[in-house]
Order: structure tokens, then C-alpha cells, then sequence
């Protein structure tokens, strides 16, 4: 059970970073500092309602680490870093409090949270508020791509849940 | 399973979340009036220059010492960053600003160019050009 598990982190870590590294390739639609689809949520979102909070953990910090190791930015891993915890941690929050119908909302507020993360993290390594200017524009976006990518994690989860193919093992 | 809180009320709060977020967007978009542009790095105004006083187009680059290159491009009234070799390149397609509150940020290179009132640097824009 325990190598069926590690097995399972490892393939969602690679789905994801996949995704990740695709991503990375698209082209901004706006010259928006940190602005970004962030498809590879679905799979944190989904981690995170299917194999638990620590599994979700794990994916996720394996996925930012090895993204920008690929990417091959010390910056960048930075600016993830700190989204992704702030987007993390509201998830965790919020995942009692929402139904498996209400996935997406999971996702639009910690899309919001990863921008605040973003800001903040670029508020201190620049030393200035001046990116804040973008906060609006970017919060926009996330709430847009955030729900279009827990409408993904949402359907992702009730069909595979429906499958019985993933999931916890029961004790 | 009972939801704690209706779908519908998700959806209300996130409508006027988004319509908030457009007048806040709106809001920062539509003031300034700052004519000189600090180039700001890592918080530091490394560079300021009066925009109404340029008559011919130059160009400088900042470079932060970790192999981020900034070429900064200055013309009459406005101001640019040319080339950079970030990754995102979102500095450069940001394009030539020249009002507004508007900056332009490279999360990379933790650099920015914004248009103030008032010089923070003291290093002027014609008498000391890099490159
Ligand atoms: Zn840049």
C-alpha cells in the first residue's frame, strides 16, 4: 500500500509538471506581471479532495520545485513558491466548508490567494508596492481561469470518484 | 449532503467580487501625472529621468549583477524596456509608457519604471548613459 501510494504522488507530480512546463510555453495573453492559466492546479485541487491534504502537499511542493528547476529560475521559484503556499493553505481551509458539487469555488479563491502569495512575495524581493497596481487586473483573471480550472478538478474528481478507479484506500 | 453555503451565494459574492475588482481596475487606470520615470531596482531608484525634457531617443541597459539585461529605451515623452533577456518577457510587451499610473515590472530582473512627480535618484538621464 504504501509504494501504491508513492506510485500515485509520483504520476500526479509528473501529470502536473507536464502541464506545467506545456504552460509555460503558451504565450501571455496580456503583458500582466504573473499572470498565468494555472492549469496545473487541477491536480493539486483534485489531490486534494481525492488522496487527502498531506498526499496534495507533496504533489504540489514536487511540482514547484521541479518546475523551476526545469525552468531554470531561482526567481521564479520564489514567486511560485509563495502563490501556491497562500493558494494551499485557503484550500485546506475551504475544503470542509464546500460540497464535491462546489469544487470551483475552492479553486477561484485560492487562484486569488496564489495572486496575493505572488504580490507579496514581489513586494518584498523588489522592495516596492508599485506591482500592486496590477492587483486588480490579476485578480480578475484569476477568478476566471480559477474557475474554469476547478469546473476541470470538479468533473475530474465526481467522474473518477464514480469509476471507483482512484481514491483512498478504506483501512 | 447539505451545502454550508448555497451554491447561488458563491456565485453573488463572486459577481460582486468581479465587478468591485473592474472598478478597481478602472480606478488605478485613469490617473497620474507624473512626466519623470524612476527605474527602480530592488527598490532603489537606480535612475531618473524627465520624460518632457528628452528631445532625441537613447537607450541604457540595467544589469542586477545575477545575468538579467534590461535594455531600457528612452524617447520624448515615453519610455520603454527594448530587449530584456527574462524569461516572461512580460517587461517588453508591456510597450512604451508614457502617463498613467500604469508600471513596468520584471519580476526577474526585480525591476520597475514608474512615472512620478518628483525625481528619486539623482542621477539624471542624459549625463550619464551606459549603453
Ligand atoms: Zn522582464
Amino acid at each position: 500500500m504504501k509504494v501504491k501510494r508513492l506510485i500515485r504522488m509520483a504520476l500526479c507530480t509528473a501529470i502536473a509538471l507536464t502541464i506545467f512546463m506545456i504552460e509555460a510555453r503558451i504565450p501571455a495573453l496580456a503583458p500582466i506581471p504573473g499572470m498565468k492559466l494555472g492549469l496545473a492546479n487541477i491536480v493539486t485541487v483534485w489531490a486534494l479532495f481525492t488522496l487527502g491534504p498531506v498526499d496534495a502537499a507533496m504533489i504540489l511542493i514536487s511540482r514547484i520545485l521541479l518546475g523551476s528547476l526545469f525552468s531554470g529560475s531561482m526567481m521564479s521559484l520564489l514567486y511560485s513558491l509563495s502563490g501556491g503556499v497562500l493558494c494551499f493553505l485557503l484550500s485546506l481551509l475551504l475544503r470542509r466548508l464546500v460540497t464535491e458539487k462546489q469544487i470551483w469555488v475552492v479553486s477561484i479563491l485560492g487562484a486569488m490567494a496564489h495572486n496575493v502569495g505572488q504580490l507579496l512575495a514581489a513586494t518584498a524581493v523588489m522592495e516596492s508596492w508599485t506591482v500592486w497596481y496590477y492587483a486588480p487586473v490579476l485578480m480578475i483573471s484569476g477568478t476566471l481561469t480559477g474557475a474554469f480550472t476547478g469546473t476541470a478538478a470538479q468533473v475530474l474528481y465526481l467522474r473518477l470518484k464514480k469509476l471507483r478507479a482512484i481514491g483512498r484506500e478504506k483501512p | 449532503m447539505k451545502p454550508m453555503i448555497q451554491t447561488k451565494t458563491w456565485m453573488i459574492l463572486f459577481a460582486a467580487l468581479l465587478a468591485l475588482l473592474i472598478a478597481a481596475a478602472l480606478l488605478v487606470s485613469h490617473r497620474g501625472t507624473g512626466k519623470i520615470a524612476n527605474v527602480y531596482q530592488d527598490g532603489v531608484c537606480i535612475r531618473s529621468i524627465d520624460l518632457s525634457a528628452v528631445t532625441e531617443a537613447y537607450s541604457f541597459t540595467v544589469t542586477d549583477g545575477k545575468g538579467h539585461e534590461n535594455l531600457i529605451e528612452v524617447a520624448p515623452g515615453q519610455i520603454r524596456v527594448a530587449e530584456a533577456n527574462c524569461p516572461d518577457h512580460v517587461c517588453v510587451h508591456t510597450g512604451w509608457i508614457s502617463d498613467g499610473l500604469r508600471p513596468i515590472v520584471c519580476l526577474p530582473a526585480r525591476l520597475s519604471i514608474q512615472l512620478e512627480d518628483t525625481a528619486q535618484s539623482e542621477t539624471e538621464g542624459l549625463d550619464a548613459v551606459i549603453g
